[in-house]
């Protein structure tokens, strides 16, 4: 059974309309104008238990807004789903006992109280024996580094602190399924990096499956396996995420560095000079290796003078993300 | 039922806690609703001083009347305190919290925050029952247990109210004139309004389930009152929890930030 089947999922959310003015206000008292929303629109997807599965999409394209209805949070407007067998929104309360979730813009954590109060009435909520709880707690806060936080007001902890501490508080009872939305946003890199290791190790310790909302490449690229891309509510591209690379990264970039000056018209062929360092040591060039072999160019840069540095790079997944909302959005 | 019982007392220990993370502003927000009180009611003791009584209603009748508004209002603070802003957790979209928790939407939000002077309101509705002249230990039961009651009745009203967000989107003033409503109404003398008012205050805004009935039956046992506040209570909270249980469906969430304290 998939953990998770989504067939035809639709939200409309219904919002006044009025122009600007106070002129206006007092005309949409009298008659209010509204218009409709579509949210998500016939969405369609399934994931398998365990799954690493990747939601992206730029801001208002609908990933919270069905994360939500996964989780039994809105009602959806049309369609079907079900989440570990349970249809969220009849059964809310039978699979909250199986999911986690975290909202990066929505702390669960009691802001005045230390993270362990928090945990502690969590254990409650999920009914876990006190032994149990801290037991869990002692094994969460070592995979999360957290030890030393605990005890600390949350008010008092800085953002990355905190988050793990929400992710941690999100695996306490043990779920089959991790709802992450957007759990990076406002972290710094190394906040980042740190939060993604933990979630990676717990994910595959205890076979969690993990879906992941995230407007930032980077979470897909470091936690999930396979991709979902939506905009506008509809899903543009599913595949694995090395199948996205394949596809899509065909282009590689290549940065040189000579031991002398080359000329301001460096030119080599099948690739395009995209810039000529001013002091005339550095070349960065593009070219497709699907038309012009690696092997050939590099024998090419290589007579051109003597090589100090070559670094050859994939262009960033971002890019390759924001290629193919461009390339949905024309076909629209 | 022993389960969810469980849970609340947990949440109330976590409330309290968060509450005494600020232990001076707890203290100096009850202490200060004591005197605030206080200071109300003085109002109440001036004119029936002039007056004596009012259709029958006297400053004794006032002070049970009074004790038991405090009282359930500082109930509902101590125990329910998000019950005063129900409104703005539904515009927020600060539901989405409790309903990815697997407890009883409701319950589990209403009894998430503690309102600090509500405990300085319960405690003077207690003394104001005691300075009445009427006191006795049974009458004393009596006065908690329509307390009970009356904090039902008013819990019920303040969800029914605020759930009307739900539909009209926002609710905050809306909020503000229903809370007034029913504590100007519950602490007049009842003998003041005629019998189409009194059918709205009974019915519509049901202040006299938080003050004249109950304040009755503090002095006076009967089990006619009793069974109608308890049929009064029973019917008004069922309201309440499917109205808000209605409204529900039409939840739209949100994207604001939001932390819970």
């Amino acid at each position: 059974m998939p953990a998770i089947e989504v067939t035809s999922l639709s939200k409309t959310f219904r919002t006044k309309r009025k122009a600007a003015g106070l002129g206006a206000s007092l005309r949409s008292l009298v008659r209010p104008e509204f218009r409709t929303i579509e949210a998500v629109r016939g969405l369609s997807f399934e994931m398998e238990p365990g799954e690493l599965l990747g939601f992206i999409g730029p801001n208002g394209a609908g990933k919270s807004t069905t994360i939500k209805i996964l989780t039994g949070i809105l009602f959806p407007s049309g369609g079907e789903a079900k989440v570990l067998g349970y249809v969220p929104w009849k059964q809310r309360r039978q699979l909250a006992y199986h999911i986690g979730t975290v909202f990066g813009q929505r702390p669960q954590l009691w802001y005045h109280l230390p993270a362990i109060d928090t945990l502690t009435l969590f254990g409650k909520i999920y009914e876990l024996d006190d032994r149990q709880t801290k037991r869990r707690i002692a094994e969460l806060a070592e995979a999360f580094e957290i030890e030393d936080l605990l005890e600390t007001p949350v008010r008092k902890l800085s953002l990355g602190q905190r988050m793990r501490c929400e992710v941690a508080a999100s695996l306490l009872h043990k779920p089959k399924l991790l709802l992450l939305d957007e759990p990076s946003i406002g972290l710094d890199v190394v906040a980042k990096q740190h939060i993604r290791d933990a979630i990676r190790t717990m994910a595959a310790q205890e076979n969690v499956g993990v879906l992941l909302t995230s407007h930032d490449a980077g979470d897909l690229e470091a936690l999930c396996k396979r991709v979902i891309i939506i905009n506008h509510g509809q899903i543009v591209y599913q595949d694995k995420v090395s199948a996205l690379k394949r596809s899509f990264l065909t282009s590689k970039l290549v940065e040189v560095r000579y031991a002398q000056q080359v000329g301001a018209d460096f030119r080599i062929a099948g690739t395009e000079t995209l810039k000529v360092a001013k002091e005339r040591y550095g070349v960065k060039l593009r070219f497709d290796a699907r038309i012009t072999p690696v092997g050939k160019v590099m024998a090419a840069l290589s007579a051109a003078g003597t090589l100090v540095d070559i670094t050859i790079s994939d262009p960033p997944l971002e890019e390759v993300i924001a290629a193919i909302y461009q390339k949905a959005e024309n076909r629209e | 039922m022993i389960r969810e019982l469980k849970f609340l007392l947990s949440l109330w220990k976590t409330n309290l806690a968060a509450a005494m993370e600020y232990r001076a502003t707890f203290i100096t927000q009850s202490l200060g609703m004591i005197l605030n009180d206080g200071v109300y009611f003085l109002v109440w003791v001036i004119f029936f001083d002039r007056f004596k009584d009012v259709r029958g209603w006297e400053l004794a009748d006032m002070f049970i009347v009074f004790g038991i508004a405090a009282s359930a209002f500082g109930l509902v603070g101590m125990l329910f305190g998000n019950a005063f802003n129900l409104s703005e957790i539904i515009t927020g979209g600060r539901l989405d919290y409790y309903l990815s928790l697997p407890r009883p939407t409701l319950l589990h939000a209403l009894a998430s925050r503690v309102v600090p002077s509500g405990f300085g309101d319960f405690l003077y509705g207690f003394i104001s029952y005691a300075a009445s002249g009427q006191f006795t230990w049974d009458g004393l039961a009596r006065f908690v247990l329509a307390v009970l009651l009356a904090a039902a009745v008013f819990t019920a009203f303040l969800i029914i109210v605020q759930s009307l967000t739900f539909w009209m989107g926002t609710g905050g003033t809306f909020t503000m004139l229903a809370i007034n409503a029913m504590l100007t109404f519950a602490l007049y003398p009842i003998t003041l309004f005629n019998q189409a008012a009194r059918v709205v205050l009974f019915l519509v805004v049901p202040a006299a389930f938080m003050g004249a009935v109950p304040a009755g039956f503090v002095k006076a046992f009967s089990w006619s009152t009793l069974g109608l506040m308890t049929l009064a209570a029973a019917g008004f909270l069922a309201a309440a929890i499917l109205l808000f249980h209605l409204g529900l469906r039409r939840y739209e969430s949100g994207s604001a930030i939001q932390t819970e304290v």
